[in-house]
């Protein structure tokens, strides 16, 4: 945590000195001749921030070009230099199954422990499954765009290259070998001395370096005719055999003069002496598991061994240190040359500390040649303590506060520096290494702390993390797995995550609908229906709308859309129009719980389609429906009042049918008395008139006052 | 569920695009050896949409395929709906974008693949909103379009007119809204939309659809929108569609309301043979098939049929027997296209912005 500076009681957490290095400036593009009134800034996606620019509108009152305001996006921060956005975003992508992976084999093995009180949580396939998944993270960060192909002749070309290295992926094998790779641990030196290899190069932006040294020489290298009379042939050799990269020493060992044909004669004792000192390099013990095909050097798993080889070696060295064919050798450089490399490997720590750039160099060599059994991480610790002393250096590479980091088996600085060097996603994927063996960084980072707000620092980083991806449009949806695996706050920021998403894409909304299935959220689900459904409404896709407040079961909305759809339907359900309504009303279905206000709508279409199938006035039998539909619509309190009338205006031909009666005596009273409550509500300020002939009250009056006098004869 | 690795050898190949992939189709080769691709990219860093047709190389030296550039056209908005026709060798590509418009493009595979826009079509009134789908008939010079608004646009490009002139067919007002569209017929059509509901359209008689299938068949249960619907030339009258809840059914116009329900919603089975729970994207008949002939499947059965859906499940169904899972990704398949040439090739976008090719055989 940044310390909590003096002025904290002024509302200040973190202390902005005016030199602080953070302080950028992003110059704005809005392109507005006129004076700027205001600003207006506020987050857009990522880390851009939308700055809106409005301009004074002009004095005189003339409209101009550059006049109103323009809104423009500031990125800020130029990111990560080696690692492009859309890598990020791949990895990003990558490492949500590995993840997911873990937490629920970490989830089954706690329950399983739980059930077995005996037996420690951590043990078994445990390991195996922090290594998959170290090592599925680790795939993802290989660097997608590999380094040219060095176009040198293949035997002169010292260094190879391969894909080019990313300091991402470095900090990450670091860890890996320090927190994953348990039981490996009295092999943590060669470990460093192989990963130094790989990432050297990383250094030479901000430090001298073996690797940049090499890469120098090889360009000029090629420009050499006697190759051994160059110093810094032999500075270079001297250095790479500091750091332990035989392969290259031996190769350029074996391209000194002294090995061409016609030379061989009379530089004979050269050539042996330079041969001797390659075969003594490709013959160094080794004490490590492995050594890749091809490597030189000899290695021992068991200690005893590698002891006795280790002093043989060095015996051997002193051996031909001490001969006399040195005096033998008449090229100066190369006998000044091999002898120092003799130093180095007999570990002179006055040549080792000339032969390397920087601590770590340095610190790889001490383990090469001076202490090659220091086991465990406290001793690791105080020599690179003593290296940083011999090699001290102005500003630190992000890679090396992490190595001193994890050698002072300090998880808060451990932390803090993948947090500063390497962003969120490195700290919420790291925790899970830092925790998997370690009791006390499982306490340090499992513990509810009370000045986080009650929630872990695992919990917090996870929470950041989330918070990152859910700010981009494209990684929003993979938040989720980080968020429910948060126990105190994860579950609540989902909703609020869901609940933010646009709802104007179909796509889109379903997606989220899903996300809301998996995690079981129907209240959210329901919320988002709704917004989106009264969306739709507003823009005028009527059916769209309907159906999101229907899947909603948002009958309070449904019945005021239902009025609002009421009055389209008093002008508009003619003949013509009804295929437009066709489709609504088979989308309300007969479920009248969903349909809400709207089952009028249903009804009132059964009985116009009744309607129009009796035009010629003879069909009793459609017409005996159409009563059916119209009394059932006329009792139904879901009709609105002001239906009423031109649904008994349209019924007159079934009123007035010429063969008998249609409707039965208390049928008839039925509309009557509707009729009257109806000249009752007229009386009503709030009342709305129907578009109909001013005589339709009238003549609707008559035709049932007929109807009632028929329909008593007959009965 | 059958898993496609133990049957039938599988190729499966990830290609990451760096940029979101609304939409993805095969254009029908040049010669049977080319594989060419149209593919409708979203930048999300720069907020570019473009369509891009690119040569697939299926097997270059390395083992993976390879997608090279051929030409790039950019959009004035994202793409909502892709088709191409299958004439050669000058395919057509009809692109309906999310404000509204709807263009035409040429590619000419022959030199390189360029692509030109023929024509367009982004009137005020042609859409409000979105097009949410848009069909281009096979080998001919006219498509059709719909949207949420309740329009059906028939648009027609004869000659080289660079505005394209539209009819509309029909216009529900925003009553109802359509969100797939699939031609069976030189002149007729079918629609899909919410409610699981399809419409039968007929050019010869206007003003509205001549059938409809009813949505809220299944009634009581969740009710879904269809998001794809694919007619097979020889079986025209069945309309087979792909929506929410993982449902997949097919409609015989011959029997009028029942649907024939291939997966999800409404089949009743056990839920552990459920495909999938979640909305399925695209469907397509799958032309790929062991059986010697599809004139030997008897006519009420539903031919073979791909599907891919939101929770990552590219899969093969066929009426009555088990699917088979061709993928299931950690993310979604938001499309896929078969290759009409050479059916055991299929490619399929991926929701973390991939591409993946498959190759049955």
């Amino acid at each position: 945590m940044p310390g909590v500076s003096s002025d904290s009681a002024r509302g200040a957490l973190v202390p902005l000195s005016p030199e602080s290095p953070g302080a950028v400036v992003y110059p704005l593009r809005h392109g507005l001749k006129s004076p700027i009134s205001r600003l207006s800034i506020s987050w857009s996606r990522g880390n851009s921030l939308r700055v809106s620019v409005f301009a004074a509108p002009s004095s005189n009152g003339s409209v101009n070009d550059g006049d109103g305001g323009k809104v423009v996006e500031v990125k800020l921060g130029g990111g990560d230099g080696e690692i492009s956005e859309a890598h990020w975003r791949r990895i990003a992508y990558g490492s949500v199954s590995p993840f997911a992976l873990l937490q629920s084999r970490k989830n089954a093995v706690s329950s399983l422990s739980k059930m077995s009180m005996n037996s420690s949580p951590y043990d078994g396939d445990w390991w195996d499954y922090i290594m998959e998944y170290c090592k599925d993270i680790n795939a993802l960060l290989v660097n997608q765009k590999s380094a040219s192909v060095p176009v040198l002749d293949d035997t002169k070309s010292v260094i190879t290259k391969g894909e080019e290295p990313t300091s991402l992926k470095a900090a990450w094998e670091l860890l890996e070998m320090f927190y994953a790779e348990k039981p490996s641990h009295s092999w943590l030196p060669e470990r460093l001395v192989d990963w130094l290899a790989d990432y050297d190069s990383l250094f030479s932006g901000t430090h001298p370096t073996v690797h940049s040294k090499l890469v120098d020489f090889q360009k000029e290298f090629v420009n050499l005719q006697v190759v051994e009379d160059d110093p810094k042939y032999w500075e270079v050799m001297s250095s790479a055999l500091a750091v332990g990269w035989l392969n290259i020493v031996v190769k350029m060992l074996r391209l000194h003069g002294s090995y061409q044909l016609d030379q061989l004669s009379n530089r004979e004792t050269e050539n042996g002496l330079v041969e001797a000192v390659a075969v003594l390099i490709s013959k160094m013990p080794r004490m490590r598991l492995e050594q890749e095909a091809g490597k030189l050097g000899e290695c021992y798993k068991a200690k005893p061994d590698f002891v006795k080889a280790w002093e043989k070696w060095r015996g051997q060295i002193n051996k031909l240190d001490s001969s006399a064919f040195w005096f033998q050798c008449a090229h100066q450089q190369t006998r000044e040359g091999l002898r120092s490399m003799l130093q180095i490997m007999l570990g002179n720590a006055n040549s080792l500390c000339s032969a390397t750039y920087n601590w770590i160099e340095l610190y790889i060599s001490h383990f090469l040649y001076m202490r090659p059994l220091t086991v465990g991480l406290e001793s690791m610790y105080s020599l690179a303590q003593k290296s940083i002393q011999l090699k001290p250096m102005a500003s630190a590479h992000r890679l090396m506060g992490l190595i001193i980091g994890i050698l002072g088996e300090n998880t808060e600085v451990v932390l803090a520096e993948c947090l500063k060097g390497f962003g969120p996603w490195m700290v919420a994927h790291a925790i899970e290494l830092l925790t998997a063996g370690s009791d006390h960084a499982e306490m340090l980072l499992h513990e509810d702390r009370q000045n986080l707000g009650g929630i872990s620092i695992e919990e917090l980083h996870r929470l950041v993390y989330a918070q990152v991806l859910s700010s981009f449009p494209l990684t929003w949806q993979i938040a989720p797995i980080y968020l429910i695996s948060c126990m105190k706050h994860g579950m609540i920021l989902l909703q609020i995550l869901l609940s933010k998403q646009p709802v104007q894409d179909n796509q889109l909304l379903l997606k989220s609908i899903e996300i809301c299935r998996l995690y079981e959220l129907h209240s959210v689900t329901s919320n988002i229906m709704k917004i989106a459904g009264v969306h739709h409404w507003k823009h005028g896709r009527k059916g769209s709308g309907v159906f999101w407040l229907q899947q909603a079961r948002d009958e309070y909305r449904l019945n005021r859309i239902a009025l609002q759809l009421f009055d389209s339907v008093g002008k508009t359900i003619s003949d013509e129009s009804f295929k437009q309504w066709e489709g609504l009303i088979q989308l309300l279905g007969s479920d009248s719980k969903t349909a809400g206000g709207l089952e009028f709508l249903h009804k009132y279409r059964d009985f116009k389609k009744s309607l129009r199938q009796i035009h010629d006035g003879k069909a009793t039998d459609p017409a005996r429906q159409a009563v059916e539909s119209l009394i059932s619509l006329m009792k139904n309190p879901s009709t609105p009042q002001r239906f009423w009338l031109p649904l008994l205006y349209d019924s007159l031909k079934l009123l007035n049918w010429k063969e008998r009666p249609l409707l039965n005596v208390s049928q008839t009273n039925l509309l009557l008395n509707k009729l009257q409550e109806l000249s009752m509500a007229r009386l009503r300020p709030d009342f709305i008139e129907s578009e109909l002939p001013p005589q339709a009250l009238n003549s609707v009056r008559l035709a049932l006052g007929t109807n009632l006098g028929r329909a008593i004869l007959e009965e | 569920m059958a898993f496609a690795e133990s049957q039938n050898p599988l190729r499966v190949y990830r290609i990451p695009q760096s940029r979101y992939i609304d939409a993805v189709r095969w254009l029908s080769p040049v010669s049977p050896s080319d594989r060419f691709a149209a593919i409708a990219y979203f930048d999300a860093d720069t907020n570019s949409p473009s369509i891009e047709i690119a040569y697939v190389d299926p097997n270059p030296q390395s083992s993976s395929p390879t997608l090279t550039p051929q030409s790039s056209w950019t959009s004035p908005s994202r793409i909502s709906s892709l088709r191409t026709a299958h004439s050669t060798p000058q395919p057509l590509l009809a692109a309906a974008t999310f404000s509204g418009s709807l263009h035409i493009l040429a590619s000419d595979l022959i030199n390189g693949g360029v692509m030109e826009s023929e024509a367009t079509v982004s009137q005020l009134g042609f859409h409000s909103g979105p097009v949410s789908a848009v069909d281009l008939r096979e080998g001919g010079t006219e498509c059709v379009s719909v949207g949420e608004d309740g329009r059906v646009n028939l648009v027609s490009f004869v000659g080289d007119s660079s505005k394209l002139n539209y009819r509309r067919i029909f216009d529900s007002n925003g009553l109802v809204g359509y969100t797939a569209v699939k031609w069976a017929s030189p002149s007729e059509f079918a629609t899909g939309g919410y409610g699981f509901g399809i419409q039968w359209w007929d050019q010869r008689t206007p003003g509205g659809p001549v059938l409809q299938f009813k949505g809220n068949w299944c009634q009581g249960k969740t009710s879904g929108i269809v998001h794809s619907i694919d007619i097979h030339p020889s079986r025209k009258h069945t309309c087979l569609a792909g929506g929410s809840s993982g449902t997949v059914f097919a409609w015989d116009r011959r029997a009028a309301q029942q649907p024939i329900v291939l997966s999800g919603a409404g089949t009743g089975e056990a839920p552990n043979s459920l495909l999938s729970e979640s909305e399925v994207w695209e469907v397509q008949y799958d032309r790929y098939t062991r059986r010697s002939n599809i004139g030997n499947i008897s006519s009420t059965r539903i031919l073979p049929v791909m599907i891919c859906s939101e929770d990552g499940i590219l899969a093969v169904i066929e009426q009555g027997e088990e699917p088979l899972e061709l993928l299931a990704e950690p993310c979604a398949i938001n499309s896929f296209d078969i290759d009409r040439q050479n059916p055991s090739n299929v490619i399929c976008s991926l929701e973390w912005e991939s591409l993946a090719i498959l190759t049955r055989s």
